[in-house]
C-alpha cells in the first residue's frame, strides 16, 4: 500500500508543480518585481539566499528568480501554443485520415512520416534558421516574427507527433459497428467524426498532449541554446544558455533554470502518464 | 395499412467483388430479390455465405476503393445503384435502417442511451432537442423497455444485453423506416432474450408497416417469424420459398443439412450432432460446379462440372440439379 501512497503523492507533486509554474507564468507580469533585465550592479553572481536575491544573480546582475518567473511565461507560453495548434491540426488530419482512408489516409500518413524522419531539433532549427532571417543577414529581424516562426516551426514539429496518434486512436474507433450503426441512419461524415470519433480520441491526445508539451519546452531550450530560440535571452533555455560560460564560478546560474525545467518536464510526463493510466483502464472496462 | 404489390426493394443482378491480394472475391454473385412491401423476409446461411455483404451493398456501406459492385437496387422505385453517396444517404435511416449483431459494439460505450437514440431524430429530423429527447422516450417504450425516462440516461455498459438490443432497435425505427434490416439481431442474446426479441420485431414490424429483413444462420430464427425464406449459399440465392413451403418441401439439399443441424430438446443423448462436414469453397477460386457439390450427399459428375440454374416453380426456385423430392 505504500506504493500506492507514493504514487498518490507524486501525483499530488505533480499537478501542484504545474499548478504553480503555470500560475507564475500567468501572474507573473502583475507581481511587484522588477523587470527581469534590471541589472543589480552591487551583486554580481551572487549565491542564492543572498543580499534579497532569492536565487541568486549571475555574472550580468541579471535576479535569477525575476528571470524564472519571466521565463516561465515565455516557455510555457510557446510550449502550449504549439501543442494546442499542432495538436488540433495533426489530430485533425490524423482523425481525418483514420476515417477516410485509402488513398487520403496513405497521403497523409506518407507526410507524416516524412516529417518524422528529420530528427524534431533538426527540423525545428532548419525551420527557424530559414523563416526567421532576413536575406540580409544584417538586417535585424523583428522580436515578434522570431517568436512567431519558433512557435510555428515547434507547431509543424508537433504536428505528425500527435497526427499519428489521433490517426492510430481513431483507427480503433472508425471500424466499430456504432459507427457503422450511425452510416445506417444517414448520418454525415462530419457528424459522425464529431460524435463518435473525437470523444473516444480526445482523453488519448490529452495523455499525449502532455508528453509533447514537455518535449516542446525541452525543444525550445535546446534552440535558445543553439541561439535560435525566443530572442533577448529570456526564455529558460535562453538563461541556461547564458549561464554555461559560468558553470565552472557559479553554477547555480545554470542550475536554478535547470531545476523548473527538469521539474517542470518531468511533471508534464508524469501527468501524462497518469492520464494514460487512467485511459488504459477505462479502456478495459468499455 | 395497405400492402401493395409493388415490392419496396427490389434487387436485380446483384454483383459484389472485392479486390484481395490473391484476387477478386466474388461475395455475391448474380443476386436478385425482392422484399415485398410490409412483409418479413428470412436471410439464410452459414458465415461467408454472403448475405451480410448483401444486406451492405444495399445500403452503399462498403468500402468504395475496393469493392465493385454491378446490377441495380431499386428502393421503393428509385434507383440506388446509380445513385450517389449524398443521395442514398438521404435514404438511409429515414428509408432504409439496419439493426446489428452486438448491441455492445453496435452502440457508443461513451455515450448515453438518451443522445444515441436521439441523435437520429435530430439530425434527420430536424427535432429540437426537447421533442427528441421525448420521441426517445416514446420509442422505448414502444421497444418495451421498462422506465424509459430513466433508462436515457444510462450508459449501454449499464444496460443488459437484451435491453441493449432493445435500445438499438428503438435507434433504428427512430426515422419510421420504410424497410429494416435486422443482420443477426439475437445472435449475441440469451436463448429466452432472443424469443422476445423476435417476437418484439414481428410486433413492430406490424404495427408500423415496415419491411423487414431478417439475416441469421439459423433457420429456426426464420421459422415463425418470416413470411419468405431464401436461402444463401456461397454468395449465391440457393432456394427461395414462402416459408411455410420451405419447411414443408425443401428441395435443396443444403437446406435440409441446415435444418437437420439444428439440435432439439428431444434429442437422444449421447450421440453426435449432425454437421455439414467440409467448408464452403474458396471465394476466390471458386469450382465449376454447383458451390456445393464439394459437401452434398447426392453429388454427381454432372454436379461437380455443370452449374445449376435457379429453376422456379410457382413461388418456389431452388438451384439443384437433383433437387430433393425429384423435379
Amino acid at each position: 500500500m505504500a506504493d500506492k501512497r507514493g504514487r498518490r503523492i507524486a501525483e499530488r507533486i505533480s499537478y501542484s508543480w504545474l499548478g504553480f509554474v503555470v500560475a507564475l507564468a500567468v501572474v507573473g507580469p502583475w507581481l511587484p518585481f522588477d523587470a527581469w533585465n534590471t541589472v543589480y550592479d552591487d551583486a554580481l553572481a551572487v549565491g542564492p539566499f543572498s543580499g534579497g536575491h532569492l536565487l541568486g544573480t549571475d555574472s550580468n546582475g541579471y535576479d535569477l528568480l525575476l528571470g524564472v518567473v519571466n521565463g516561465a511565461r515565455l516557455s510555457i507560453l510557446v510550449a502550449v501554443i504549439a501543442v494546442g495548434l499542432g495538436g488540433f491540426i495533426g489530430s485533425a488530419l490524423g482523425i481525418f485520415a483514420a476515417y477516410a482512408r485509402g488513398r487520403v489516409d496513405s497521403v497523409i500518413t506518407t507526410v507524416f512520416n516524412v516529417i518524422l524522419s528529420v530528427p524534431n531539433l533538426v527540423l525545428a532549427l532548419a525551420l527557424v534558421a530559414v523563416f526567421a532571417t532576413n536575406i540580409d543577414v544584417t538586417d535585424s529581424v523583428p522580436t515578434w516574427r522570431r517568436v512567431l516562426v519558433l512557435i510555428l516551426s515547434l507547431t509543424i514539429v508537433i504536428i505528425p507527433i500527435l497526427g499519428r496518434i489521433a490517426r492510430a486512436a481513431a483507427l480503433a474507433w472508425t471500424g466499430r459497428e456504432f459507427v457503422l450503426a450511425a452510416q445506417t441512419m444517414g448520418m454525415r461524415a462530419r457528424n459522425i467524426i464529431w460524435t463518435h470519433i473525437v470523444p473516444n480520441v480526445m482523453p488519448a491526445l490529452i495523455a499525449v498532449g502532455f508528453l509533447a508539451v514537455g518535449v516542446v519546452i525541452i525543444a525550445e531550450a535546446s534552440l535558445s541554446i543553439l541561439g535560435v530560440g525566443v530572442p533577448d535571452g529570456a526564455s529558460w533555455g535562453a538563461m541556461i544558455s547564458r549561464g554555461r560560460n559560468e558553470i565552472d564560478y557559479a553554477p547555480h546560474v545554470v542550475l536554478v533554470p535547470l531545476f523548473f525545467l527538469a521539474v517542470t518536464v518531468i511533471c508534464t510526463n508524469h501527468v501524462g502518464d497518469i492520464i494514460r493510466a487512467r485511459l488504459d483502464k477505462r479502456q478495459a472496462r468499455i | 395499412m395497405s400492402v401493395t404489390t409493388e415490392p419496396i426493394l427490389r434487387i436485380r443482378n446483384l454483383d459484389v467483388t472485392f479486390a484481395t491480394a490473391r484476387g477478386p472475391l466474388h461475395a455475391v454473385r448474380d443476386v436478385s430479390i425482392d422484399i415485398p412491401n410490409g412483409k418479413a423476409i428470412g436471410i439464410v446461411g452459414e458465415s461467408g455465405s454472403g448475405k451480410t455483404v448483401l444486406s451492405r451493398a444495399v445500403m452503399g456501406l462498403l468500402p468504395s476503393g475496393t469493392t465493385r459492385r454491378t446490377g441495380t437496387v431499386e428502393f421503393a422505385g428509385t434507383d440506388l445503384s446509380t445513385a450517389s453517396a449524398e443521395e442514398l444517404r438521404t435514404h438511409l435511416g429515414t428509408g432504409m435502417a439496419m439493426i446489428f449483431q452486438d448491441p455492445m459494439t453496435a452502440l457508443n460505450p461513451v455515450r448515453r442511451v438518451g443522445v444515441q437514440v436521439a441523435e437520429g431524430l435530430r439530425i434527420r429530423l430536424g427535432m429540437d432537442k426537447e421533442a427528441a429527447r421525448l420521441r426517445a422516450a416514446d420509442l422505448l417504450r414502444l421497444v418495451r423497455i421498462p422506465d424509459p425516462l430513466e433508462t436515457l440516461r444510462k450508459f449501454p455498459y449499464q444496460l443488459s444485453g437484451g435491453m441493449r438490443q432493445r435500445v438499438m432497435i428503438a435507434m433504428a425505427i427512430a426515422c419510421s423506416p420504410k424497410l429494416l434490416f435486422a443482420d443477426e439481431p439475437t445472435t449475441a442474446l440469451d436463448v429466452t432474450v432472443q424469443a422476445q426479441i423476435l417476437q418484439l420485431l414481428g410486433e413492430l414490424r406490424r404495427d408500423l408497416g415496415m419491411s423487414m429483413v431478417l439475416i441469421t444462420h439459423d433457420l429456426g430464427v426464420v421459422a415463425g417469424h418470416t413470411d419468405e425464406v431464401i436461402v444463401m449459399y456461397a454468395g449465391e440465392v440457393v432456394e427461395r420459398a414462402r416459408t411455410s413451403v420451405l419447411f414443408a418441401n425443401m428441395k435443396m439439399p443444403y437446406t435440409k443439412a441446415l435444418l437437420t443441424s439444428i439440435p432439439t430438446v428431444d434429442m437422444p443423448t449421447g450421440r453426435r450432432l449432425p454437421v455439414i462436414e467440409g467448408r464452403l469453397p474458396d471465394p476466390v477460386n471458386r469450382p465449376a460446379g454447383c458451390a456445393f457439390a464439394e459437401r452434398c450427399a447426392f453429388a454427381t459428375d454432372k454436379c461437380r462440372t455443370e452449374h445449376p440454374p435457379l429453376v422456379t416453380e410457382g413461388d418456389h426456385s431452388w438451384r439443384c440439379w437433383h433437387p430433393l423430392g425429384g423435379n
